[in-house]
């Protein structure tokens, strides 16, 4: 049962949020949009149905490539060797290339690769798709909108239609998933559009560890794309605070780590003004 | 003569500093051009001096092609012979991603003691800082967040059913 008319804020007359979650890759995806009158040219909750289809069919179908869950899919059975990257489809190699990239860059604290020497592209295909759904809810004509994929997220254009306000995210207190240490403005003026979080006990098993490093149980990487923040988040986990300074010199991007003991290293656009 | 030559080889050094950071931050670093930095150091006590005395230098690393010229202003007292020379000088603003920045040395005794980026505006007037380091940060520091405050919520990838307890799924069903 949906609502039958579009909601309109009654104190302000304007677009409110409005959100839709599906669940796939073994977590839940949001889509959220600012949802006002058809007449004054913004979406209405059709419009949010119909965007969050088109999200919901590209994610489905990168999983059932994509999934090592899957028995079935062709990354399964290039990790059980039935089959060669030589033999696999342009979308598997291109993948490939990009992750087999991002470990040149992280100098290997980021790898496509288990330490058994099995493919595993699961810690770039998220971003991936967060990236592609972007684009897609572009060329639907979607302007503003903020997009959550299990805690890694990427926005366009402003919670207010035509406002530079930013969109507000919350970053979870690793101690306490209830509470959050702080927060951080995504789009408006911000360059960075992108955020996403990485964890030391993360259910995802593409982090592996370089060395013994144990640093951080948590960090959070903010960018200009997901796919950056995503593959820095993790490789920072994994390389510790040689991989965060690396990171922070050589990319545009704000970072916020969390030691073990709960202490917080973070770049200045973390520290209050 | 010897402060003219001191001035502008910190201002070069700290221009393929600026450079040099710029390059740093472009994603895969693979650059073809090589940047020249060239500055130019004038003696503002003596009203003479406004030949340039160029230092250049090419850029180690890969490099977007920018160029930083720094030329010594007026602030602080400058020595009138070169050996007991002191003061700080500051170069011309350079173009980066964080808009302009500019550079300062600390020159004591004839010998540059520290170069410094200074503190500009971007485009938004807020302050910046050059360095983008990751450093400590006390908890109370932390700009606070509620979770009324924000629409969406960063954390390490969770279960589905891990999410039906998060706060991302308070946030979802208030905006369903």
């Amino acid at each position: 049962m949906q609502p039958t008319s579009n909601p309109i804020d009654a104190a302000t007359g304007g677009p409110i949020l409005k959100a839709r979650t599906f669940e796939c890759m073994g977590t839940v995806i949001g889509l959220t949009l600012p949802v006002g009158s058809p007449a004054e040219g913004q979406p209405g909750l059709d419009e949010l149905m119909a965007a969050t289809a088109v999200v919901e069919h590209l994610f489905r179908e990168l999983d059932e490539k994509f999934s090592l869950h899957r028995p079935d899919s062709e990354a399964a059975r290039l990790a059980r060797g039935e089959l060669t990257l030589r033999g696999a489809s342009e979308e598997m190699r291109a993948r490939y290339a990009e992750a087999h990239e991002w470990r040149l860059r992280t100098e290997g604290a980021f790898t496509p690769e288990r330490p058994d020497g099995a493919l595993d592209l699961s810690g770039i295909i998220k971003g991936h798709a967060i990236r592609e759904a972007g684009t897609s809810l572009q060329a639907l004509g979607r302007h503003d909108w903020c997009l959550n994929a299990g805690g890694d997220v990427l926005v366009s254009g402003s919670p207010r239609p035509g406002s530079t306000e930013p969109w507000k995210a919350g970053i979870v207190d690793p101690a306490d998933r209830r509470t959050l240490v702080t927060g951080y403005a995504l789009g408006g003026r911000s360059r960075h559009t992108a955020i996403a979080t990485s964890g030391s006990a993360e259910r995802g098993e593409h982090i592996w560890r370089v060395g013994n490093s144990a640093e951080f149980v948590q960090v959070t990487v903010a960018a200009e794309d997901i796919v950056t923040a995503d593959v820095l988040a993790t490789a920072i986990v994994a390389g510790g605070t040689t991989m965060l300074n690396r990171a922070t010199d050589q990319w545009d991007v704000a970072a916020l780590a969390i030691r073990t003991d709960g202490s917080i290293l973070a770049t200045p656009a973390f520290h209050a003004a | 003569m010897k402060i003219r030559g001191a001035i502008a080889a910190g201002l070069a050094s700290a221009g393929i500093l600026v450079a040099g950071w710029q390059a740093g931050t472009q994603v895969g670093g693979i650059g073809t051009v090589a940047t020249s930095t060239t500055a130019t150091g004038t003696t503002g006590a003596s009203g003479t001096g406004t030949s340039g005395s160029g230092a250049s230098g090419s850029g180690a690393s890969g490099t977007a092609g920018s160029t930083g010229t720094g030329s010594a202003g007026s602030t602080g007292s400058t020595g009138s012979t070169g050996s007991t020379a002191s003061g700080t000088y500051k170069g011309t603003a350079v173009q980066t991603r964080f808009g302009p920045v500019q550079v300062q040395i600390t020159v004591a005794n004839g010998k540059i003691t520290d170069v410094t980026a200074l503190q500009l505006t971007n485009t938004d007037r807020k302050s910046i800082q050059i360095s983008n380091r990751a450093a400590p940060l006390l908890r109370s520091k932390v700009l606070a967040a509620q979770s009324a405050d924000v629409q969406t919520v960063s954390g390490a990838t969770i279960t589905s059913d891990a999410y039906l307890t998060s706060l991302q799924a308070a946030i979802d069903a208030a905006h369903l």
